[in-house]
C-alpha cells in the first residue's frame, strides 16, 4: 500500500530482516531442501520454527496473557503474515495446534485445560492432531462411529479415525467421539483431549496423491482418556466443533490468504513465479509468455492474488468496525483461495506441457517437480477443512439465508 | 486506505439510495426503454440541485470538493438501480476532465455549467474497429484559420442525443507512432455538420449512436490538454471510466444477488422452495463470492485514485477485469436461476444482463485489462510483490 503508515513501513522492514536474519540457512534458494512430509525433520523443523515465532513475539495472538497470549495490533500481525507467505516459511503444517485445538480450548475448555495446554501450543513446545474425520465420517461429520464408553473416570475410545492431519509425531489430539448410542444426530458426540503416549494408541501414514504423507491414520483400541479431559458438555461435542472448525477454515482461506504450499510458493507471490515460469518455458518455438492464452490466464491469477488480498484486508477492517470475530464468511475466502490455488495449479502444468508429468527426482523435472508437487497437492484443497460441496451450502444457507 | 465507509459516506449511499426509489421508480426505467434521448431532464435536473454532478470538483468552480471515493459509492446506487442518465459521460468526461487537463479559462467557462446540469457531455471517442486503442481513433481534425475542422464517424457512443457537447479524440497528426498526433476537441453537438444515428443497441438504458462529423469547425480554445497530447490524457481518463464503471457493476450486481436469493426463497417447485436445492444453494453461494472480490477490487481501485496511488492504474485494470467478468457471469446465473421469467422481458433482470456486457466492453473488456496487466508484469519483473510503479495523474 503505497499510504502505509510510516510506523507500519518501519514494522514491515523489521519483519523481513527478522525473517532474514531468521529462517533456515538458504531459505527459498534451490539449495535448500525441505525435508519431506511426515518425517521428523520436518516436524522438528517445524516446532523449531513456531517457536522461533513465538520468542520474536510473531505469534500467539488473540489469546489472554495469562494463558500465554502475545498482544499486537491487528496491522502488524497482517504485515507479519504477509511477510512470512511472500517469503513461505517452515511452520506450515505445525499449526494445527494454533489453528484448532488452540481455539477451541479458550472457547469451550476447563480452566486447567486453557493453563496447561494453551501456552505449550502457541510456544511450540507440544504439537497437536486432529482426530475429526472417520472413512465413514467426512464431509457428513456427524456420522463418528468411534465409541467412547464411561469406566470410572476414564473413558474407553475405540474406534479409527483418518485424515488426521499431523499425526505422526503429535504430543496432543483432539478427538471427536461417540458417548451415547441412542441420542439423535448432533447430539450423541463429545469433544476429548488426548494424549497420544497412551496405550491403545496407533498411528500410520496416510500416503495422498502428491506422493507425500500428510496425513496419518489413527487407531484407538481401549485406549483409556481421563474425564477430565473433556472439552464442553457431555453429548455436545458436536458444537464444541462446529464453533471452532470455522477458525481451521479462516486459518486456511482470509488468514493464510496465502497458504504455503509445502512450505515452497504462496499464492501471492505465486504471480511472478508463473510470469517467470511462461518466460521460460518454449512452447512451439516461442515462450509460453508470448502466447495471450497463458498471458491471460496468468494475469487472472494475478488478479485473483490481489482480490483475495484486499478482500481479507477489507474483512479486517470490517469486523474490527462491527468489533465481531470472523464468522461465516471464511467459507468464502476458503473457498476461493482453494479454488485458485487449483487453477493456478492446472495452469502451470498447462504452461510446461510435456514437462508437466515429470514428477520430483525425474532428470526432465522442471524446477524439483515443485510445480506438479504443488499442482497434485492443490487438490486435497477443495476437500479438506470442509470440501467446497460443505463451504457452498454454508455460503448460501448461513450466509444468503437460503432455506436448509 | 479506507475500507469501511464514514459516516458521510454512509449518509450520501442512504440519500442516494432514497432519492432513486423515490425518483427513478420502475414505470421511469421502463419508458426510459423506448426514449429515444434516454434521460430525463427533470430527474438530471434534480441531480444536479443534489450537486452530484460537481461532488468531486472543487468548491471553487462550485463543485462539492468530495473524494473519488464518495463518488463510486453514488455511482454503486446508480448502477444499483440503472439510472438512466448521462451521469458517468459527463462527471468524467465533462468535470473530471476539464478540471484535470482543462486551462483555467476553460475550466472558469464549463465547470459551473456542468455542475448545474447546463451542459451535457458525451465522450465520441470510438470507430470502427470498436476498440480503445490509438490505432482506432482516424477522425480527421484539420488545422485551419486558428480553429480545427472534424471530419469522420464516431460510433458506440453513448448519451450522444442527450448530450450538449461531445469530447472528441481526432488525429491532427499522421505520425508513425499512433500515439502521437491524437488531440481531445470539446465540440458543440449543435453544431451543423454533426448527424447523430441510433444504432440499436442491447442495452436500451444506455443506448449507442453514430455520431457522423462533417466539416466541423472548432475553435482551438476547445482542444483540452493541447494540440496531439490526446492519448495520454485518453488513457488516463479511459481508467478513471473504468473505476466509476466498476462501481457502477459492484451496485448493479448487489442488485442480481438480492433478486435472485429473494426469488429462490419465494418461488416454490416441486412443493419446496427452489433455495433449499443444492443446485441452486451453490450457484447463489459463486454469485456471491464472486461479487465479494469484486467489491473488494473496485474498493481497492476507487481508494487508489482518491489517494493518487501510483498503483491505480493497475487496481483499475484488476477491478474492471475482474468486474466485468463478474457481472457477466452473476446476470448469466440470475437469468438461468430465474427460469422461464428470467427470460422474459417483462422482468428486469434481463435489463442488468445487458447492461453487463455493455460495461464490460467500455473503456476496455477483461481481456484488454488483463493485456495492460501483462505489460505491466513485462516491464516490472524481478520485484517481490504483484505491485509496481505505474503513473497516475492527480484527479
Amino acid at each position: 500500500m503505497a499510504e502505509e503508515p510510516m510506523k507500519l513501513v518501519a514494522f514491515r522492514k523489521e519483519v523481513r530482516a527478522w525473517l532474514r536474519a531468521n529462517l533456515p540457512r538458504g531459505w527459498g534458494t534451490p539449495e535448500f531442501k525441505i525435508p519431506e512430509s511426515m518425517t521428523l525433520e520436518r516436524h522438528q523443523l517445524g516446532m523449531w520454527w513456531v517457536k522461533k515465532c513465538y520468542d520474536a513475539g510473531y505469534t500467539g495472538f488473540g489469546y489472554p496473557k495469562e494463558y500465554g497470549g502475545v498482544e499486537r495490533p491487528v496491522e502488524e500481525r497482517a504485515i507479519i503474515r504477509e511477510e512470512m507467505a511472500r517469503t513461505g516459511t517452515p511452520g506450515g503444517p505445525y499449526s494445527l495446534g494454533l489453528l484448532l485445538a488452540a481455539p477451541t480450548i479458550l472457547r469451550a475448555g476447563q480452566e486447567w485445560q486453557k493453563k496447561r495446554f494453551i501456552p505449550r501450543i502457541l510456544s511450540g513446545e507440544e504439537s497437536w492432531c486432529e482426530g475429526f474425520s472417520e472413512p465413514n465420517a467426512g464431509s457428513d461429520l456427524a456420522n463418528v462411529q468411534t465409541t467412547a464408553v464411561k469406566d470410572g473416570d476414564e473413558w474407553v475410545v475405540n474406534g479409527q479415525k483418518v485424515w488426521s492431519s499431523n499425526s505422526r509425531y503429535a504430543d496432543f489430539g483432539v478427538l471427536l467421539v461417540k458417548t451415547d448410542l441412542q441420542a439423535p444426530r448432533h447430539r450423541n458426540l463429545s469433544y476429548f483431549l488426548f494424549d497420544c503416549k497412551v496405550k491403545g494408541f496407533d498411528r500410520r501414514p496416510l500416503r495422498q496423491m502428491s506422493g507425500e504423507s500428510e496425513f496419518g491414520e489413527m487407531f484407538f483400541d481401549n485406549m483409556r482418556v481421563p474425564d477430565k479431559n473433556m472439552v464442553g458438555e457431555l453429548n455436545r461435542g458436536w458444537y464444541v466443533a462446529m464453533t471452532t472448525l470455522g477458525a481451521e477454515r479462516g486459518g486456511g482461506g482470509a488468514a493464510a490468504a496465502a497458504a504455503t504450499e509445502g512450505g515452497r510458493r504462496t499464492v501471492g507471490a505465486g504471480t511472478l513465479d508463473l510470469v517467470e515460469l511462461a518466460k521460460n518455458t518454449k512452447r512451439y518455438g516461442k515462450t509460453a509468455w508470448e502466447d495471450s492464452h497463458f498471458r491471460q490466464q496468468i494475469m487472472q491469477i494475478a488478479i485473483e492474488s490481489e482480490a483475495m488480498r484486499y478482500s481479507g484486508v477489507r474483512n479486517i477492517a470490517r469486523l474490527r468496525a462491527l468489533r465481531q470475530p470472523p464468522g461465516n464468511e471464511v467459507s468464502i475466502s476458503k473457498n476461493f483461495s482453494a479454488e485458485m490455488r487449483q487453477r493456478r495449479g492446472e495452469l502451470s502444468m498447462d504452461i510446461i506441457g510435456a514437462y508437466s508429468q515429470m514428477m520430483r527426482g525425474s532428470p526432465l523435472a522442471i524446477d524439483d517437480g515443485d510445480w506438479v508437487y504443488a499442482s497434485l497437492r492443490a487438490k486435497g484443497a477443495t476437500i479438506e477443512m470442509g470440501t467446497s460441496e460443505v463451504n457452498r451450502n454454508i455460503i448460501a444457507e448461513r450466509i444468503l439465508g437460503l432455506p436448509r | 486506505m479506507e475500507w469501511v465507509l464514514n459516516e458521510e459516506q454512509e449518509m450520501l449511499k442512504t440519500m442516494a439510495r432514497d432519492f432513486i426509489a423515490k425518483e427513478c421508480q420502475r414505470a421511469h426505467i421502463r419508458a426510459m426503454l423506448d426514449d429515444e434521448v434516454g434521460y430525463s431532464p427533470v430527474l438530471w435536473k434534480k441531480i444536479a440541485e443534489l450537486g452530484w454532478l460537481g461532488l468531486t470538483l472543487p468548491e471553487t468552480y462550485g463543485g462539492a470538493g468530495m473524494s473519488f471515493r464518495d463518488l463510486a459509492v453514488l455511482c454503486e446506487e446508480m448502477g444499483r438501480a440503472l439510472l438512466p442518465a448521462p451521469f458517468i459521460s459527463t462527471v468524467v468526461f465533462g468535470g473530471m476532465l476539464i478540471n484535470a487537463y482543462g486551462t483555467e479559462e476553460q475550466k472558469k467557462e464549463w465547470l459551473p455549467k456542468i455542475i448545474n446540469g447546463e451542459v451535457i457531455v458525451s465522450p465520441a471517442l470510438l470507430e470502427e474497429d470498436g476498440d480503445l486503442w490509438p490505432g482506432g481513433i482516424n477522425m480527421r481534425a484539420i488545422a485551419r484559420d486558428g480553429e480545427f475542422s472534424l471530419t469522420g464517424t464516431k460510433l458506440f457512443v453513448t448519451d450522444a442525443r442527450a448530450a450538449t457537447h461531445f469530447v472528441v479524440a481526432a488525429r491532427t497528426e499522421k505520425t508513425d507512432n499512433p500515439e502521437d498526433g491524437i488531440t481531445l476537441f470539446l465540440v458543440d453537438a449543435k453544431e451543423w455538420g454533426i448527424f447523430i444515428k441510433s444504432l440499436g443497441s442491447m442495452d436500451l438504458l444506455r443506448k449507442q449512436y453514430e455520431v457522423e462529423v462533417t466539416r466541423v469547425a472548432v475553435p482551438v480554445s476547445n482542444i483540452i490538454g493541447g494540440v496531439n497530447k490526446g492519448w495520454p490524457i485518453l488513457k488516463q481518463i479511459a481508467t478513471v471510466a473504468a473505476a466509476v464503471l466498476s462501481a457502477e457493476m459492484v451496485g448493479g450486481m448487489e442488485w442480481v444477488l438480492d433478486t435472485t436469493v429473494a426469488y429462490t426463497k419465494d418461488r416454490i417447485a416441486f412443493g419446496v422452495p427452489i433455495g433449499s436445492f443444492q443446485a441452486i444453494k451453490h450457484q447463489c453461494a459463486d454469485m456471491k463470492t464472486a461479487l465479494e472480490y469484486s467489491r473488494s477490487l473496485m474498493e481497492w481501485a476507487a481508494e487508489a485514485i482518491k489517494d493518487n496511488d501510483p498503483d491505480a492504474p493497475l487496481a483499475v485494470s484488476m477491478a474492471k477485469a475482474y468486474c466485468g467478468d463478474s457481472y457477466r457471469f452473476m446476470t448469466n446465473r440470475g437469468v438461468q436461476i430465474h427460469g422461464g421469467i428470467g427470460f422474459t422481458w417483462d422482468h428486469d433482470m434481463h435489463l442488468y444482463f445487458k447492461r453487463a456486457r455493455s460495461s464490460d466492453t467500455a473503456f476496455g473488456d477483461a481481456n484488454y485489462h488483463r493485456e495492460l496487466l501483462a505489460k505491466h508484469f513485462d516491464k516490472h519483473m524481478g520485484g517481490s510483490t504483484v505491485r509496481g510503479r505505474g503513473a497516475m495523474m492527480m484527479m
